[in-house]
């Protein structure tokens, strides 16, 4: 199957590569388009607006980083946006999470993923062949935060409304709030770091919404082939829709 | 708020110790004695006036309690609990209030620093200019006392006249009671006032009088002399009151573990890219003989 796609040169402004930029799973020139306008937006809606939530709670959290406060004019702004960021961002969670979750299904070889990190040392002699679009890490984040974002959302209307729970109800969700904000920050330093330090090239697959070749060879085989094999493709593109666009 | 005038022991959020001098000032209090209480509500109104607090509309509960729960508003209510005894029907009066713990639950709570204060006499008061209204010191507070107003925005409670008593005046409502059953003064003179009297009234048959000065808050600085000093909850008044063990363990356990962990998942990303690098894709983009796929 090595030759199943022929490559074309990738040449900047062509039409077919602009074309293939809105689908998802299509060889686009030189490059694999990965995640389509939308699926981006909705990362990006709910990236921005946690990291918000973050910087006008992190202060309201602890003094020691009472000096976040005063990035959005002081300790009581923090305190009137932090709900309202904190709604956006379960919104914005709830539409990515409805978006992605087709691909999210846990399989078995998500588990075999996960136990061959659990045995082997090291990346060498880790067999990554059946890795489809996402990896099993991947799909345990994706649960995480949608899990996650839930008990944020539950906890932080407690918080917000505390006159409606009796005390033991608030002082719990007090701590719920913030050991879900705790996973959440620890996942979201090593998300940050895996996909653009530990692994070149992964952030230009949330930004343009491509991934080269290499890549995907490297990272996900089994979505790879599938791509090259045209069982991905859930829009198949036409010549007729090639010229309206 | 009299920051001027008091030195302070403890203050909300505080990163270092908060202690604003070295001089140290005598502890005062309160002395409610709910056996002389006649339910006047001069206390009430003289609490209103001179913290300037706007008129709050009354309600009609079936008792001739000014309303059903203290308010942003309304800091200082008299509680006309009724029992019935073998005798008839008592009103077992007790001055609701900020109870001025040694060891503040709300203060415990408080995310903003400096908001909630407990100055070197023992008063806890609220700094409106600090306060952000997030209301975690309503549920800090094991007396149910401190109240969010809409209006400001901040939370309110009795500040202990602490204007008045910075320039050596009493309480406004303790100036208002006209049975002496208020009293104001060190911890020290109240205690001994209040122990005579639950002698008193032991003598006159009340077995059970107590004085109710919480150990489980560290004592507090509004102390009050119960007939029924076996049952406080008669009174509307909490057994054994502490702060929550829920807030103790959010703030003092698992905001420092949380600090450590974000702080240990940094230091941990910049040690796996310093020992392993980046996992970079290798050979020519259209070069598949390397896909490890049958």
């Amino acid at each position: 199957m090595s030759s199943t796609a022929t490559p074309r040169p990738h040449l900047p402004g062509d039409p077919a590569v602009m074309v293939a930029r809105r689908y998802e799973d299509v060889v686009c020139g030189n490059e694999i388009s990965r995640h389509n306008l939308l699926s981006r937006f909705s990362h990006w809606a709910v990236a921005v607006t946690f990291v918000l939530a973050m910087l006008t709670g992190m202060p309201i959290w602890t003094p020691v980083f009472g000096w976040m406060a005063y990035l959005f004019g002081g300790l009581t702004v923090c305190r009137i946006l932090h709900p309202w960021l904190g709604v956006a961002f379960v919104v914005f969670s709830i539409e990515r999470f409805f978006q992605w979750l087709p691909d999210m299904h846990v399989l078995p070889p998500d588990v075999d993923w996960f136990r061959q990190r659990a045995t082997k040392q090291g990346r060498a002699g880790v067999d990554d062949s059946q890795v489809g679009k996402y990896n099993g890490g991947q799909k345990l984040y994706f649960w995480a935060v949608s899990i996650g974002s839930l008990g944020l959302l539950f906890s932080g209307l407690v918080m917000w409304l505390p006159r409606y729970f009796p005390p033991v109800v608030r002082q719990l969700m007090y701590l719920v709030h913030d050991f879900a904000f705790i996973c959440y920050a620890v996942s979201l330093v090593v998300h940050a770091y895996l996909s653009t330090a530990a692994e070149p090239g992964t952030f230009v697959s949330m930004s343009r919404g491509t991934v080269t070749r290499a890549w995907a060879r490297l990272h996900h085989p089994r979505w790879y082939h599938d791509v090259l094999a045209g069982q991905r493709s859930r829009e198949v593109m036409t010549d007729e829709q090639d010229r309206r666009s | 708020m009299q920051t001027q005038a008091l030195e302070i022991r403890r203050s909300s959020a505080a990163v270092l110790g908060s202690l604003s001098g070295q001089r140290r000032a005598e502890v005062v209090s309160k002395y409610i004695d709910t056996t002389t209480c006649i339910g006047c509500k001069a206390c009430e109104v003289a609490c209103q006036e001179w913290n300037d607090l706007r008129p709050v509309a009354t309600e009609q509960t079936g008792s001739y309690q000014t309303l059903p729960t203290l308010d942003a508003n309304y800091w200082n209510l008299i509680r006309f609990n009724e029992r019935d005894f073998e005798g008839g029907l008592m009103w077992l009066m007790r001055k609701d209030q900020c109870m001025h713990c040694d060891e503040p639950g709300c203060l415990a709570a408080c995310p903003a620093p400096g908001a909630i204060v407990q100055y070197a006499n023992g008063i806890v008061d609220v700094n409106p200019d600090q306060c952000i209204g997030c209301r975690y010191c309503e549920t800090g507070c094991p007396f149910d006392v401190p109240r969010f107003s809409r209006t400001t925005g901040k939370m309110a409670k009795c500040t202990l006249c602490v204007d008045r008593v910075s320039v050596g005046l009493e309480p406004a409502c303790i100036k208002a009671c006209p049975t002496g059953c208020l009293h104001f003064g060190t911890k020290e003179d109240m205690l001994e006032l209040a122990h005579t009297r639950v002698g008193a009234l032991k003598h006159d048959g009340f077995a059970q009088a107590a004085v109710y000065d919480p150990a489980g808050v560290h004592g507090t600085s509004v102390i009050t002399v119960l007939a029924h000093g076996d049952h406080p909850e008669w009174y509307g008044l909490p057994k054994n009151p502490r702060v929550p063990i829920l807030v103790k363990v959010w703030k003092k356990l698992l905001r420092p573990l949380g600090g450590i962990a974000i702080l240990g998942a940094v230091f941990g990303v910049f040690g796996h890219y310093m020992r392993h690098g980046p996992k970079a894709a290798h050979g020519a983009d259209d070069d598949d003989s390397n896909l490890p796929l049958a």
